[in-house]
């Protein structure tokens, strides 16, 4: 501020007053990250224990509910299968309407219909996969790839609009140097491209993994809750966010602190995911 | 892609862009659980699967949930893995329907409606168990059980009684010093045989009910707040100072509950316990399809807001798509459930099944096959 | 597939090449076009199906009538999907009303006001509301806000009772207030960072030019960086708009689940995410309820893509403001963060 001109008390002090009042809302806006990593640190902490992570839910009535072993397992092949049939989709219509679509009108409509499904409330995907894999009786009932299927629809249009946005970046001088050493186009964009843009994909896609890992809705479609372990796909399966979601509507102290500690595992997954996504992407700002 | 050469896919960088994504998804994981574990969880999960011959699916009551769920526990050292889901009796039925699950759990007999949505095969309805549903509330200085007649409950969850100091809850408990604190209504937001009990009996003694409300698995309820299932309801009644709700006794007992003694048909004031559960249950007639109501028992020493359970199955569920190995396991669920499991319902204040109705849940039991060879359940 | 005449405009010369090579290269294209078409394919029957599975709820009630009729009732087999309408759109407009506001400051306070020090670690903490699941929100929700918030939420109704919608009746536990709070959280993290990048491309000129004059740092941001990032602050705010709509699980926890609608800002109600999420088991074998159901989630899609639609005509209109028309596709700020 310049203190050659002079102010009047009036602005001066509304000045400080609108400084003021733009930091208090900017504390409002932290605060609520902080009292829920508070709690769930204080909470979810007094739930960890040896058998947390290592027995699964017993569903007994009374007594010793049981830990969380199958949610957490449930959780990582659901996701993981998602992450499969997410990622290099997202990526290869990426790479289309990057590399081949450009500008043209079926690009424009993938690109648009891409962008439509990124709206589209995560209700809605297990919704559709409810109906169409779950209620037609393909391969059974409710099934973990099921799960994996709805996690998949959310993530892919996440995946690739990140995706389209790096490989714009990648700089088209890169492109023509390969085209002209006579590298056929495929090998310019399998051997040239994509490898340039690796840590910008990674974080997109890492960024799809954390949002999906979280989903609940889509899970309680398609992949059920139950209490034991699964390493078959083809049956139903647990998961973090059902269980809280189970035990969250149950309110009974011993449950509610299996609720906490579930979260707060759940919750350092997504932030492990977010973060190093973050640090990926500022590595490739480096590069 | 599918048009590459798996060489080209191979050279490129898309499976190391992919190894290391999933290389960092099992590396975060990893502060959840032990290393190892997640690794093996990843990685098992595309070989072989496990058999389910000994897996059997079921979703339904939240009524019986506490029982299945103890029946599943005792079961699971035989072999037989019960995975059950307390939905609701009304998501049971629609999910037995459906042939999502092998198994479906309802607190009321199937009616016409039910049964025109069954398509897959002949269902028979195997009842269970009784249990009591008990008005809950959670009102701190009140101790002793209040006393209150079927109008009452019906014009509080009408809306019409919104204080736990009105006259008409006063007049029902002269000497009970009650505080003048509103009233929250909770009841069920999913389809429940809990609410078609509940419901019946406030029709039945409440004409208003009757014809504003009327009976069902879901009404439209004239005010209240929402919760899914026994488990929502007493975790709503246990959230909010001056809330009521009805629930089985098993939920009332789990969350330390004060529940409300009922007037019966007879004019007696009876707390809802083992034995006048048993007493509602006490020569019921029994139909040929077994759908018995016990609501509202005319016994003098009977609990009125007394409700039945059944498990529902396919005739010959191996027609109906279930795997023979599930089937032959469901029907050890069966007789264990009408067998051992017998005596160990009323550690949660469950009422065995009158032997009249028990023997011909058997005989009912015994009926069952898979592709026409008997199960022999029962 | 219109394979054949997009290579040509797609391809980049490619004279004298081996055939060899051009039939790779044909290959790889189409198969990547192949791709693309798959899940434009794949949207399309989404689509379809959806609207197929929900016309009798359609036929039955009206496409009008289903949205306008105030009674769900699934005992009677009515469906009319007014309550959780007005019950959506009454939480999303809570959301914003709490939410944009501290939002926007935030911003303003992150790229006009903090230390530039301070800057990166703020703008991460910011970022990471988001990356807390739904499910934990509303366990938060269950058993922080709502026994905590119950004394203040009566003191404000009786207080403000004089405000239409604010007072008259009994503090619910779960509520509308409730819902539109936490969405509110919800949407803070997207809405502060595009509008954080909105900010951003206020040309540093206008401000330095507005410092010149010897306006306060405040001033500046009232008169040089609010205009001009108007339209992308608004954009960012339908943006969340779009989120608080469709969120499901964390509403469902903690809205009443009272299909009516709520008398006051207290009151229980219920929104077309929550009842999908609660109802979809039972309606499984019931065509009329499923169609309901699944009407519900098209009114829900829509409501979200005509949001969605007009965010990022907003967002892209004020991004293009600054950056010149750079081949016409310059990503819109934001996108790889919604």
């Amino acid at each position: 501020m310049s203190e050659l001109i002079h102010l009047s008390a009036v602005r001066r002090r509304r000045d400080m007053l609108m400084r003021g009042l733009l930091a208090a809302a900017t504390a409002l806006a932290v605060l609520p990250l902080a009292l829920i990593l508070y709690l769930l640190l204080k909470k979810g902490l007094g739930a960890w224990g040896a058998s947390f992570f290592t027995t699964d839910p017993n569903g007994n009535f009374l007594g010793d509910p049981g830990g969380i072993k199958s949610a957490i397992l449930g959780t990582l092949e659901i996701v993981g299968l998602a992450t499969v049939i997410a990622v290099p989709l997202g990526i290869a219509v990426a790479l289309y309407l990057v590399e081949i679509g450009r500008q043209g009108r079926f690009a424009g409509a993938v690109r648009y219909f891409v962008d439509v499904m990124t709206g589209v409330p995560s209700v809605v995907f297990g919704l559709f996969v409810y109906i169409t894999l779950v209620l037609t009786g393909v391969g059974g009932g409710f099934a973990g790839w099921k799960g994996s299927v709805a996690l998949g629809l959310l993530m892919l249009p996440i995946v690739t609009r990140s995706a389209e946005v790096v490989l714009l970046l990648v700089p088209d001088s890169l492109r023509e140097a390969a085209i002209a050493l006579g590298a056929p186009r495929w090998r310019v964009a399998l051997r040239v491209v994509l490898p340039t843009a690796l840590p910008g994909l990674v974080t997109g896609s890492l960024l799809a993994i954390a949002r999906g890992a979280g989903e609940t809705a889509p899970l309680l479609f398609t992949a059920a809750i139950v209490q034991g372990t699964s390493f078959n796909l083809g049956q139903r399966m647990n998961s973090l966010p059902a269980q809280i979601f189970n035990d969250v509507g149950q309110a009974q102290d011993r449950l509610v602190a299996r609720a906490w500690g579930a979260a707060l595992t759940l919750v350092l997954m997504i932030l492990v995911l977010t973060l190093t996504a973050r640090l990926a992407a500022r590595r490739s700002r480096l590069a | 892609m599918g048009n590459l050469t798996k060489g080209d896919l191979l050279r490129s960088r898309i499976p190391l862009a992919l190894a290391a994504v999933a290389v960092l998804a099992l590396a975060v994981s990893a502060c959840g659980s032990s290393s190892k574990k997640s690794s093996t969880g990843s990685s098992s999960s595309t070989s072989a699967p496990t058999s389910a011959g000994g897996t059997i699916n079921g979703a339904g009551s939240t009524f019986a949930a506490p029982i299945y769920q103890q029946w599943g526990n005792a079961l699971r050292s035989q072999g037989v893995t019960v995975n059950y889901q307390p939905v609701g009796s009304g998501a049971g039925v629609a999910q037995f329907a459906a042939r999502t699950v092998d198994f479906g759990a309802s607190d009321p007999a199937l009616a016409p409606a039910d049964l025109k949505t069954i398509k897959k095969g002949q269902p028979v309805q195997i009842p269970t168990a009784f249990g009591a549903i008990t008005v809950a509330y959670n009102l701190s200085g009140v101790k002793a059980g209040l006393k209150l007649d079927g109008k009452a409950i019906a014009d509080i969850f009408l809306g019409k009684v919104k204080s736990w100091s009105s006259p008409e809850i006063a007049s029902l408990n002269p000497g009970i010093k009650l505080p003048s604190q509103s009233i929250t209504v909770i009841h069920r937001s999913d389809e429940s045989g809990t609410t078609k009990g509940f419901t019946s009996f406030l029709a039945a003694h409440s004409p208003q009910w009757k014809s504003q409300v009327g009976s069902d698995k879901t009404v439209k309820w004239p005010t209240g707040t929402g919760a899914k299932g026994n488990d929502g309801v007493a975790g709503a009644i246990k959230q909010q100072a001056g809330a009521v709700g009805y629930v089985e006794q098993a939920y009332a007992l789990q969350n330390k509950f004060t529940t409300a003694s009922v007037k019966n048909r007879a004019g007696r004031y009876v707390a809802p316990a083992l034995g006048s559960t048993t007493a509602a249950g006490n020569g019921i007639k029994v139909p040929a399809d077994l759908g018995i109501s016990i609501i509202d028992s005319p016994n003098p020493a009977a609990y009125p807001i007394a409700s039945q359970t059944f498990v529902i199955v396919y005739k010959d569920s191996c027609k109906a798509g279930v795997a023979p190995a599930t089937a032959r396991a469901l029907s050890r669920f069966v007789s264990f459930a009408l067998g051992a499991g017998q005596n160990v319902l009323g550690q949660l204040e469950y009422a065995k099944l009158p032997a009249p109705i028990l023997a011909k849940a058997k005989a009912a039991a015994g009926t069952l096959t898979c592709n026409g060879q008997p199960l022999g359940a029962g | 597939m219109e394979a054949g005449t997009s290579v040509a405009t797609g391809s980049r010369p490619t004279i004298g090449r081996l055939p060899a090579v051009r039939r790779q290269d044909v290959v790889f294209e189409n198969g990547l076009r192949l791709v693309a078409g798959l899940i434009l394919a794949l949207i399309a029957f989404f689509f379809v199906r959806l609207y197929v599975e929900a016309s009798p709820a359609f036929q039955r009630f009206g496409l009008f009538g289903f949205v306008t009729t105030n009674d769900w009732d699934v005992s009677r087999e009515l469906f009319g999907a007014l309550p959780l309408l007005v019950g959506t759109l009454i939480t999303s407009a809570i959301a914003l009303l709490i939410g944009v506001p501290v939002a926007v400051a935030a911003a303003l306070f992150a790229s006009e006001l903090c230390p530039r020090r301070f800057r990166g670690p703020l703008t991460i903490v910011l970022e990471l509301l988001a990356a807390v699941p739904s499910v934990v929100y509303g366990l938060w929700g269950v058993f922080v806000l709502i026994p905590n918030l119950q004394g203040f939420e009566r003191w404000f109704a009786s207080a403000f009772s004089f405000i239409p919608f604010v007072g008259g009746g009994a503090v619910r536990g779960p509520n509308y207030f409730i819902a539109g709070l936490i969405l509110a959280i919800m949407i803070l993290p997207i809405v502060s960072a595009i509008s954080r990048e909105v900010i951003a491309t206020v040309p540093q000129d206008h401000k330095e030019a507005a410092l010149a004059l010897g306006a306060t740092r405040w001033e500046m941001i009232r008169t040089a960086v609010l205009p001009y990032s108007r339209a992308g602050i608004s954009g960012a705010a339908m943006l969340g708009l779009g989120r608080a709509i469709g969120e499901t699980i964390a509403v469902t926890l903690v809205i009443g689940n009272a299909p009516t609608i709520g008398k006051h800002l207290f009151d229980q109600g219920y929104t077309l995410a929550a009842v999908i999420a609660n109802e979809f088991g039972e309606a499984a074998n019931d065509p009329i309820h499923r169609a309901a159901l699944i009407a519900a989630g098209l009114v829900l899609f829509v409501l979200t893509l005509i949001v969605n639609a007009g965010a990022r005509y907003m967002v892209r209109r004020a991004a293009r403001g600054v950056r010149a028309p750079s081949g016409g596709r310059a990503a819109a700020p934001g996108a790889a963060a919604a």
